[in-house]
């Protein structure tokens, strides 16, 4: 964080092209300088109306070949593709459909999506390099390729062990990416284990911003509505407007959870079950413990009688044995009440969990899985905060006809 | 023929010591010791060396010999079996290997040096010398010697039983085909006896339907064990190949050892750097802020209410984070000099620089904030 509040705006600087915005300064400056005569002579007559910015477009999608489809949802498509000139570079493309549910203008996942990553640049991040819009004013995104699959993909597979040390290594690159984001004023809304992509060399990425949104604004409400529900914290479970960094951190403590125990930990089927079932686990939030949560919107006060203690430091270690006694304190920093008493995310990446034994396990020992390019695709068509716990969506997945 | 001549010269063979001669005794044998290499019969050595340690009965050669040092002879060169000796003595002590060396250049050094060692030893010069360095390189590399001994020990094990794998696969094949040809012949005479008999008891209208027939069934019946064949060695190839992965994963590579004062160009154990601690933030530094400190709290009326305002703080909602992001967008960009870097990178030609790009970036943050 040294000047800019963006770490750097990456799209083609990992691509060998130079940045648009120094390929527009530069066009620019030569047809100034050298004439109309020049361009005319360089480019065919057609082209001479084009607008400058639209020829850009142009030379950005030209870069770029797609060359099968990994997947299809609702709201986009997700090509694997690769440079023009270099077939040995892959690249996601995600092409957003048309008028999914706006009627005019891209939809809102989109806009955030380039928004928010275009100014995020860090290695636990996934990088976006390109974006360009085609012929019939889709937008197409041009991401970095992670064929790992994803956590969850992991977390299910029976056949696959990890250890504490592993969990360790993942958690911290998550924790990473979500610090930066937060450093960048740059909330995700939307972190659980499939939306953290695993690149080839076992990096976990966080991908999905199609939630994501600036805060720290005190002037704009923010929706309550965000993060799928197994992941989403008691604050925007009781409608909270203005809400911070704190959210992603729960998230992030759910998804340590779910690591630990191989099954989500506590996952409601509507909201007002993931509620209760959030104060079942961890306790009741009352004024004492949460000092003004009684003046969310959606707070319900819970009679005496069923007033569940908050839960100290022995319920963590007694739920989750494998994080050993240091783990679990971390995860209970990350699963507090309060938002206020919620650890942040430097806080989190500060705790001494991750400089006691065991190290976390290197990338390259990760315990990984075949066939995660067809599970990107899945991830980047998904719309944001979905649960796909569908009875049959499992189900049409497993059944893939030997397509690949 | 070799042998042939060698018996006969052996007719008149005497023994140095005792002078009894292979003709008075057809079962004499010849021993040598490795001392001193002088031949003597086997009556001898057992006479003199029965009761220890004894120098050797030749004239003029004092070394003291003992009896269980004494063998056959191999060549019938004392000379060569003496090189022999030597040779294996030295290689079994220099025993480096071609891939603990840093370079052809160096292994083949290395081979030079302990032919030359060998002669000297052989040719008797600077003897005292060649054999304290020899020593001294023993001990200090005990460790090494052993280690490349267990591998030479353990590829010589190895080399043998691919050979019997080998002969063994290859004995059932020829049974294997032996016992084909044995069973397609059977085949081939009972169909024909069976083509026979039927044209026998048939009538003269069925006979060429009967021959068409046969011949299709011993086609039918070829193509069948063609395919069984063909399966039958696919399977095999494949035993062979999981045979041979299974042996190039026992081969294992055998880590270098530090130069030793004899042995040059030994590649250097590269002994893993400490591992560093693990850094939560792989190198990024957290709250770094060059032009300002940041304060708790900032008077502003404008802000007031939301300090006051419970259901914000209860929603998480922290102005701290509002006065962190206002004071890092208001002094972002400061320090980077758009002109000097476009110039630097005009000068550098190079594709681009992260410099660039952020200065660009930042102008662009400027104009959008602006």
């Amino acid at each position: 964080m040294a000047l800019s509040p963006f770490g750097s705006r990456s799209p083609s600087m990992t691509v060998h092209s130079p940045n648009t915005a120094i390929r527009l300064r530069a066009t620019a400056a030569q047809n100034s300088s050298t004439g109309t005569a020049s361009a005319a002579v360089s480019k065919p007559v057609q082209n001479g109306d084009r607008e400058l910015t639209e020829q850009l477009n142009i030379d950005v999608r030209e870069r770029y070949v797609k060359d099968r489809k990994v997947g299809e949802g609702t709201y986009a498509v997700v090509y694997v593709g690769h440079l023009r000139h270099d077939p040995s570079s892959l690249v996601a493309i995600k092409k957003i459909k048309v008028n999914a549910e706006y009627k005019d203008g891209l939809a809102m996942d989109a806009v955030r999506e380039v928004k928010y990553l275009q100014e995020l640049k860090h290695p636990n991040v996934i990088a976006l390099h390109d974006v360009f819009s085609s012929k019939d004013q889709n937008l197409s995104l041009v991401l970095e390729f992670l064929p790992g699959g994803d956590l969850e993909m992991l977390i299910k597979d029976s056949d696959i062990q990890y250890g504490v040390a592993d969990i360790k290594a993942w958690m911290g690159m998550l924790a990473r990416g979500v610090w930066w984001c937060h450093e960048n004023f740059v909330l995700h809304r939307d972190i659980k284990p499939n939306n953290l992509l695993i690149a080839s060399d076992g990096e976990v990425k966080l991908a999905d911003f199609g939630l994501a949104r600036s805060f720290a604004d005190p002037l704009f409400n923010m929706t309550h509505q965000v993060i799928t529900r197994w992941y989403r914290p008691p604050e925007l479970l009781y409608g909270a407007r203005q809400y911070s960094g704190a959210v992603d951190i729960w998230s992030m403590g759910m998804v340590f959870a779910e690591l630990l125990l191989r099954v989500p930990f506590v996952a409601g089927n509507t909201d007002l079950d993931q509620t209760s079932k959030i104060c079942e686990a961890f306790g009741t939030p009352t004024e004492e413990n949460w000092p003004g949560v009684s003046k969310l919107p959606y707070y319900i006060a819970t009679d005496k009688a069923h007033l569940v203690p908050l839960q100290g430091r022995d319920f963590f270690m007694r739920q989750f044995p494998t994080a050993g006694p240091v783990g679990a304190d971390l995860l209970m920093s990350m699963c507090a009440l309060d938002p206020r008493k919620r650890s942040t995310a430097v806080q989190c990446l500060r705790h001494n969990w991750w400089t006691i034994e065991p190290r976390p396990t290197k990338n390259e020992d990760l315990p990984r899985k075949s066939g995660g390019t067809k599970k990107m695709g899945d991830d980047l068509t998904r719309r944001g905060g979905e649960l796909d716990e569908g009875m049959f969506k499992s189900a049409a997945r497993q059944l893939d006809f030997g397509m690949k | 023929m070799a042998s042939n001549a060698a018996s006969r010269r052996d007719e008149d063979e005497v023994c140095p010591v005792c002078k009894s001669s292979r003709y008075l005794n057809p079962d004499m044998r010849f021993l040598i010791n490795p001392e001193c290499y002088h031949k003597m019969c086997e009556s001898c050595v057992d006479r003199i060396f029965s009761s220890g340690p004894a120098n050797c009965p030749v004239a003029g050669c004092r070394k003291t010999l003992r009896k269980n040092r004494f063998r056959k002879q191999t060549f019938e060169d004392i000379g060569v079996e003496r090189e022999v000796d030597i040779r294996r003595r030295v290689m079994h002590i220099l025993n480096r290997r071609e891939e603990e060396f840093d370079s052809k250049r160096a292994y083949d050094d290395f081979l030079e040096q302990r032919e030359d060692i060998i002669a000297n030893l052989v040719s008797r010069i600077d003897v005292a010398k060649t054999e304290a360095q020899l020593q001294k390189y023993a001990a200090d590399n005990m460790q090494s010697i052993r280690a490349n001994q267990a591998i030479e020990a353990e590829e010589a094990s190895s080399f043998q039983a691919r050979m019997s794998l080998e002969q063994e696969e290859a004995r059932l094949r020829r049974q294997a085909v032996r016992q084909e040809y044995e069973t397609e012949r059977r085949e081939i005479q009972a169909g024909r006896e069976d083509f026979l008999t039927r044209l026998a008891s048939g009538s003269s209208t069925d006979a060429a339907a009967i021959a068409r027939e046969g011949h299709k069934v011993l086609l039918k019946k070829s193509s069948a064990r063609r395919s069984e064949e063909e399966r039958i060695r696919q399977k095999q190839a494949a035993l062979r190949l999981d045979n041979k992965r299974v042996s190039n994963l026992s081969t294992v590579e055998q880590a270098g050892a530090a130069d030793t004062g004899l042995v040059k160009g030994l590649r250097k154990i590269k002994t893993p750097e400490p591992e560093k601690p693990y850094d939560p933030f792989m190198g990024y530094v957290p709250e770094k802020r060059d032009y300002y400190s940041l304060q708790s709290y900032y008077p502003s009326q404008y802000l007031d209410p939301i300090r006051n305002d419970a259901r914000m703080l209860a929603g998480g909602y922290d102005l701290r984070e509002y006065y962190s992001r206002t004071l890092l967008e208001a002094f972002a960009g400061l320090s980077c000099f758009v002109g000097e870097e476009i110039s630097q990178r005009d000068a550098a030609n190079t594709s681009k620089s992260t410099a660039t790009e952020g200065a660009s970036m930042a102008v662009e943050g400027g104009e959008n904030t602006a």
